[in-house]
């Protein structure tokens, strides 16, 4: 490193946080061995154009992310971001840990509420949560799965310690961006994945698949799955469309299905055809205007009913939102005590209830110095970190506080680690954070090694949400089947993900005129509307 | 004792021929200590399919479909209940007991208000004062008595999804205003408290036999130790003339009938006949 010749490397220091590649002393780290050296031999005009590259391949695959109302491209750095075997072995565990617990928790939820009973979480807790589907109480799903993809966000400390950040248990999004990711930079670096034992990722289509399958009523040997998308003007129609076509499913929307006689039948050329599993991409709200949103088109009347008789398979269930509320959070590691007996292998983040009096109080004193969230927003909406807020936004925030309590947590701010990532002026560390996804297919929880590897383009920005204008890494686990010398197996860009270059535009031709008429004509009846004494 | 038979029928007429509708049915009296239903059923006219299933309130709901073309649908509820007279409780809870940590968790679905029950200003100021004054089911009683001299009981004033707010600044509602209203100020005096959908035999002294005009019905209890039934539009306590059909935070929880059909209703006729049998 001291050598006089210049690299990307040089100049690159690592900030207080922790950063994953490089100590304070400059040494690189064991699990960035291999990737430092890779980039060392190149010059600084090398790694640009290696960027460039990626980009451009990156943008042909057409990966974009919303970002308020609007598609961007959703940049993919060229500098992988790598977890090493012995941290993985620990991630991994406490991931489908913490999903097990989630699973207990919400079978209990809409069960008979022994968590209550037995004086582990307040009912009020439940019973205010904006995300508790009474409309669901009493749906029993076939093999007992609720949760059947999650992604469970974890940040990692200054002193290096993976903490979860959130849940997301209702319709996790962002693992296409992981799929392209590989793609993508498998074709950068085709020779590092054998070389470092880099663990495939490109499997998620297929356990995703057989877990959906699994979860199939009772008594369906072959069921037939669909991926339920709102329609082409969601901002997550990409990922919908690939898992359709990787899991070789059909992609369907609501006016595609109907309910008859409590069972779900999609309507195909050939006429009629039963449905089993629903892989919904749709919010609860929108599922079943006989139960929900009267004026939702996105659903099918009659879904809940069917699930309810055990006919249909909604994955993931309906009501999930209970379990991810943030005040919810803060009762995990006793959840985790509770229903499995286990300690929680990953913490998570000191949490204020700003419920309770005396905690109000403190966080009251101490905005300035807080990060505080909306219990139940997600993707860094409605975050304030009181350390960058102006007197006016920490004197919004407050009455927001005293307005609603329960909508509000505080947390200290988390200095995220930081990786090597390219900006205009060189590598600089950046914050990251990870999204893992776990699928539950009812006998065992799998965890997609790596993750969603999310960064925050901007220097000194913690908030590190595609929604908030960040970028993504492709993440690298390692301890997976090395290879040396000649024998190099296949990138994962040559294997399975068929025609994950484009979005399809001939999944329905009728898309465009569908989406300016989608309302079919509906109206919620009541016939209390001139009942009454 | 009385044993009642009440019939609930209700047709709805479209404007043009329907060929999709999915509809719930909240028709069926509940079992309960005070009430036992010795027969009841729910008749569809058209449907193609239906069936039971219980909702988190506890309420026997009727879901069914109806996919084939249609001009016009009608349901039909019918029971034969046998209502018991309340007996007096003895056990009575002091404002510490209700206000305390166990009793506010557990009830804490029934202690918030909604849109719908949110009360007025002046409403909240009147039922804090008697919770200054009186006991928790005296507060409530006087509430009770309030509303129902404040506001005329006007068949067609407002619809069930008028906040209690605009039945209050009216003056006038139907039972839903009332038991919002009465919920709306009980809860927020911190005295659970919970909407009751149901019916009414509304002649006192009826004749074994005579079968009247009767009507769906709403009232209200709250619990000061144990649940007690209340009626403010009648301003009468919940006699054997009062059939409980199911019970929640308010009408929006317990709607008799609610659905989704692809077309327009032109035409809605509810007739609810109370006979009294023995």
């Amino acid at each position: 490193m001291s050598d006089d010749r210049s690299t990307p490397w040089s100049g690159y220091s690592p900030a207080q946080a922790w950063d994953e590649a490089m100590d304070v002393h400059g040494d690189v780290r064991e699990p960035y061995q291999r990737v430092y050296s890779e980039i060392d031999r190149m010059s600084g005009d090398d790694l640009y154009s290696k960027a460039e590259a990626l980009a451009s391949s990156y943008l042909a695959q057409g990966v974009t992310f919303d970002h308020a109302g609007e598609e961007r491209p959703f940049p993919l750095d060229i500098v992988p971001r790598v977890v090493g075997a012995d941290e993985w072995d620990v991630i991994a565990p406490g991931i489908a840990q913490r999903v097990r617990t989630l699973e207990a928790f919400l079978a209990d939820v809409y069960g008979s509420q022994h968590c209550v009973t037995d004086g582990v979480v307040p009912r009020r807790l439940i019973a205010s949560s904006q995300y508790f589907y009474r409309a669901v109480h009493g749906v029993d799903p076939a093999n007992g799965v609720r949760v059947h993809v999650s992604g469970i966000d974890l940040v990692r400390d200054q002193h290096s310690i993976w903490r979860v950040l959130e849940d997301n248990v209702r319709v996790p999004s962002g693992v296409s961006y992981v799929l392209s990711n590989r793609r993508a930079m498998s074709q950068m670096y085709p020779d590092m994945f054998g070389a470092m034992g880099v663990r495939p990722v490109l499997e998620y289509s297929q356990r995703l698949r057989s877990a959906l399958a699994k979860a199939a009523p009772e008594g369906v040997d072959d069921p037939t799955i669909v991926v339920l998308t709102p329609g082409v003007f969601n901002s997550a129609y990409y990922e919908h469309s690939l898992l359709a076509r990787t899991m070789g499913v059909q992609l369907v929307e609501g006016r595609d299905l109907e309910t008859l006689n409590g069972r779900v039948y999609m309507r195909t050329t050939a006429g009629r055809r039963r449905v089993d599993v629903i892989y919904r991409r749709v919010d609860d709200d929108y599922l079943d205007p006989v139960q929900f949103r009267p004026d939702s088109a996105l659903g099918a009347p009659g879904i809940v009913q069917a699930a309810r008789l055990g006919n249909v398979t909604i994955a993931n269930a309906i009501g999930n939102g209970v379990a991810d509320d943030k005040l919810i959070y803060t009762y995990m590691p006793d959840l985790t005590r509770y229903y499995l007996g286990e300690e929680p292998i990953l913490p998570i983040v000191d949490t204020w209830r700003l419920e309770e009096k005396e905690a109000r109080e403190e966080v009251l004193d101490r905005l300035n110095e807080l990060v505080v969230k909306p219990v139940d927003g997600s993707g860094g909406k409605g975050v304030v970190i009181g350390t960058k807020a102006s007197k006016e936004e920490l004197e919004a925030t407050r009455k927001q506080i005293l307005e609603d309590p329960r909508g509000w947590i505080a947390q200290p701010v988390i200095q995220l680690s930081t990786v090597p990532t390219l900006t205009e002026t060189g590598l600089e560390p950046r914050h990251v954070d990870l999204r893992p996804f776990a699928i539950n297919d009812g006998d065992d929880v799998w965890v997609l090694p790596g993750g969603l590897t999310r960064v925050a383009l901007q220097k000194g920005q913690l908030i590190v949400n595609s929604s908030q204008g960040g970028g993504s890494k492709d993440t690298w686990v390692l301890g997976g089947v090395r290879h040396r010398g000649t024998v190099v197996p296949p990138p994962e860009s040559k294997v399975e993900l068929e025609g994950v270059a484009s979005v399809p535009q001939d999944a329905h031709p009728e898309d465009w005129a569908h989406g300016q008429q989608q309302q079919q004509q509906q109206q919620q009846r009541d016939a209390g509307e001139v009942s009454g004494s | 004792m009385s044993t009642l038979r009440i019939e609930h029928r209700t047709r709805f007429t479209y404007g043009s021929e329907i060929v999709s509708s999915y509809n719930e049915a909240r028709l069926t009296p509940a079992w309960l200590p005070r009430q036992r239903v010795l027969d009841s059923k729910v008749e569809i006219e058209p449907s193609t399919w239906r069936t039971t299933y219980r909702d988190y309130w506890e309420t026997d709901v009727v879901a069914f479909e109806v996919l084939q073309p249609h001009a016009a649908l009608t349901v039909v509820g019918t029971s034969i209940v046998e209502v018991s007279p309340l007996r007096a409780r003895e056990e009575r809870v002091s404002w510490g007991d209700i206000q305390g940590p166990r009793f506010q968790d557990l009830l804490c679905e029934y202690l918030g208000n909604t849109p719908t029950t949110e009360p007025t200003e002046e409403l909240a100021a009147f039922a804090e004062d008697a919770a200054g004054r009186l006991s928790p089911d005296l507060t409530a009683r006087s509430i009770c008595d309030m509303l129902h001299e404040r506001i005329a009981y006007v068949p067609g004033a407002t619809s069930v999804h008028t906040p209690a707010t605009d039945a209050w600044e009216k003056k006038s509602g139907v039972c839903q205003d009332l038991a919002h209203l009465a919920i709306g100020a009980l809860r927020h005096v911190g005295i659970p408290a919970r909407y009751v959908s149901g019916y009414l035999h509304p002649k006192r002294d009826a004749e074994i036999g005579e079968s009247v005009a009767g009507e769906s019905h709403a009232w209200v209890e709250w619990w000061t130790g144990d649940w007690h039934g209340f009626d403010p539009t009648n301003d009468r306590e919940v006699s054997d003339h009062h059939v409980i059909v199911g019970r929640g935070r308010e009408y929006r929880d317990v709607p008799p009938l609610t659905g989704v059909v692809a077309g327009e209703t032109t035409g809605l006729d509810v007739r609810v006949t109370v006979t009294q049998t023995a």
